[in-house]
C-alpha cells in the first residue's frame, strides 16, 4: 500500500493537495494526521502547516489494518509522540531473548573459562572506574550470570539501569568476540534487574488500568528491546488489553491498547 | 589517567588488533579529553551497531567522570 505526506495551511487544504496530487477524488483516500496545523495567534506568530500521510483506499481488506491507527488517532498524548504512529511490531520484543537457549550448549568446560574471562574483564573495568567491588559469577546453559557487590552507590546502575546495561554490552561483546557460539551474560547488582522487573510490571498494571478506564490507548515512555518485553509480558494475559511497540530504534514506547 | 585507562582497556578488549589501539588524554582544567585511536579495520567494533558500543563506553565513562567528579568527553578519532 502506497503512502505519501501532504501539507496544508487547513487538514481540507492538505486533502485537497494530496487529491490534485494524486488525481484521485478525495473520498477514495485515506488520511491520518500526523502534525495538526496551528492557525497561531492572530495568524501572525506560530502559524504551522497541517500534515497528512495519505493512503491509496485499495480494497476493503485494508479497512482492518485503519482501525488500528483510529485509536492512536484517539490518544490524549502530546503531539510529538503521534508523529511515528506508523510503526508498529512487537512480535520482535518478545521473541528478543529467547532464541538463545536454544542454541547448541557449550560443554561445561568451557563455559567456565568464558566465565572466568566475563568475571576478570568486568572486575578490570571497574576497578578502572575506580570503585571496590567484587563480581561473583555462575553459569547455566548458554548464559553467564555475573553480580557486582561492595561499594556501588547507584553510579554503577544509572537512571534506569543505564550504566548497569552499558557494563552488560560491553561484556557481551568481549565474550563473542572471538566465537560463533551465542553466549549471554547478564550483569546485575543490588538485585536492580528484579526491582525494575517489578517496578514495570505495576507500571504495566496501572497504565492497564488507566486504558481500561478511560478506553483510550495509553503508552509508556520509550523503553529499551529488554524492558519493552517485560511490558508486553506483564499484560499478555490481560484480556481486553492489547500491547504494541512503537517507534522507531532502540528505544520504543509500548502502547497499551483496551479492546472493543 | 583512571579514564584513559579504562578506556584503553575496554577498547583492546573489544579489539582484534590491540596492539593498534592509542588513547590519549588531553585534560583541561575542567574537563578531560579521552581520544581514541584503533587499527582502521577496527572501527566498526570499537562504534558498534549504530554507535552503540561507543555510546556504551560513553555510559560507563560518565559513571567514572560522577566517581572522580571530573567531566570527560570521548572522542573516535578516524
Amino acid at each position: 500500500m502506497d503512502s505519501y505526506e501532504f501539507e496544508g495551511k487547513t487538514t481540507e487544504e492538505a486533502i485537497n493537495n494530496a487529491s490534485r496530487e494524486l488525481k484521485i477524488s478525495p473520498e477514495n483516500l485515506e488520511f491520518e494526521i500526523i502534525e495538526p496545523g496551528s492557525a497561531g495567534i492572530f495568524g501572525l506568530v506560530g502559524i504551522r502547516k497541517t500534515k497528512i500521510r495519505v493512503t491509496i483506499k485499495e480494497s476493503d481488506d485494508d479497512d482492518d489494518n485503519f482501525e488500528d491507527y483510529e485509536d492512536l488517532e484517539s490518544f490524549d498524548s502530546p503531539r510529538e509522540e503521534r508523529e511515528e504512529a506508523e510503526k508498529i511490531d512487537y512480535e520482535d520484543d518478545i521473541d528478543d531473548e529467547d532464541d538463545v537457549d536454544e542454541e547448541d550448549s557449550a560443554d561445561d568446560e568451557e563455559y567456565i573459562s568464558y566465565l572466568n574471562i566475563a568475571i576478570n574483564a568486568l572486575d578490570n573495568i571497574l576497578k578502572l572506574i575506580p570503585v571496590e567491588t567484587r563480581v561473583k559469577g555462575s553459569c547455566s546453559k548458554g548464559k553467564i550470570s555475573l553480580v557486582i557487590e561492595g561499594e556501588t552507590s547507584g553510579i554503577l546502575i544509572g537512571r534506569k539501569g543505564k550504566t548497569l546495561d552499558a557494563l552488560q554490552y560491553i561484556i557481551n561483546k568481549i565474550i563473542n568476540k572471538d566465537t560463533d557460539k551465542k553466549i549471554k551474560v547478564i550483569i546485575d547488582s543490588e538485585n536492580y534487574r528484579e526491582r525494575r522487573i517489578e517496578s514495570l510490571t505495576e507500571m504495566a498494571i496501572k497504565i492497564g488500568n488507566k486504558a481500561r478506564k478511560y478506553k483510550k490507548p495509553f503508552s509508556t515512555s520509550p523503553l529499551n528491546p529488554h524492558d519493552r518485553r517485560i511490558v508486553h509480558l506483564a499484560l499478555k494475559n490481560v484480556e481486553k488489553l492489547e500491547t504494541r511497540s512503537r517507534g522507531e530504534g532502540l528505544l520504543k514506547r509500548v502502547v497499551i491498547i483496551p479492546k472493543r | 589517567m583512571e579514564m584513559k585507562n579504562l578506556i584503553e582497556y575496554i577498547s583492546k578488549a573489544l579489539v582484534d588488533k590491540p596492539e593498534e589501539v592509542i588513547v590519549t588524554e588531553i585534560e583541561g582544567e575542567q574537563t578531560s579529553v579521552i581520544e581514541l585511536k584503533v587499527a582502521k579495520e577496527d572501527l566498526g567494533k570499537v562504534i558498534g551497531k549504530q554507535g552503540r558500543t561507543a555510546r556504551a563506553m560513553r555510559t560507563i565513562l560518565s559513571a567514572s567522570s560522577t566517581k572522580l567528579k571530573k567531566r570527560s568527553v570521548l572522542e573516535i578519532i578516524e
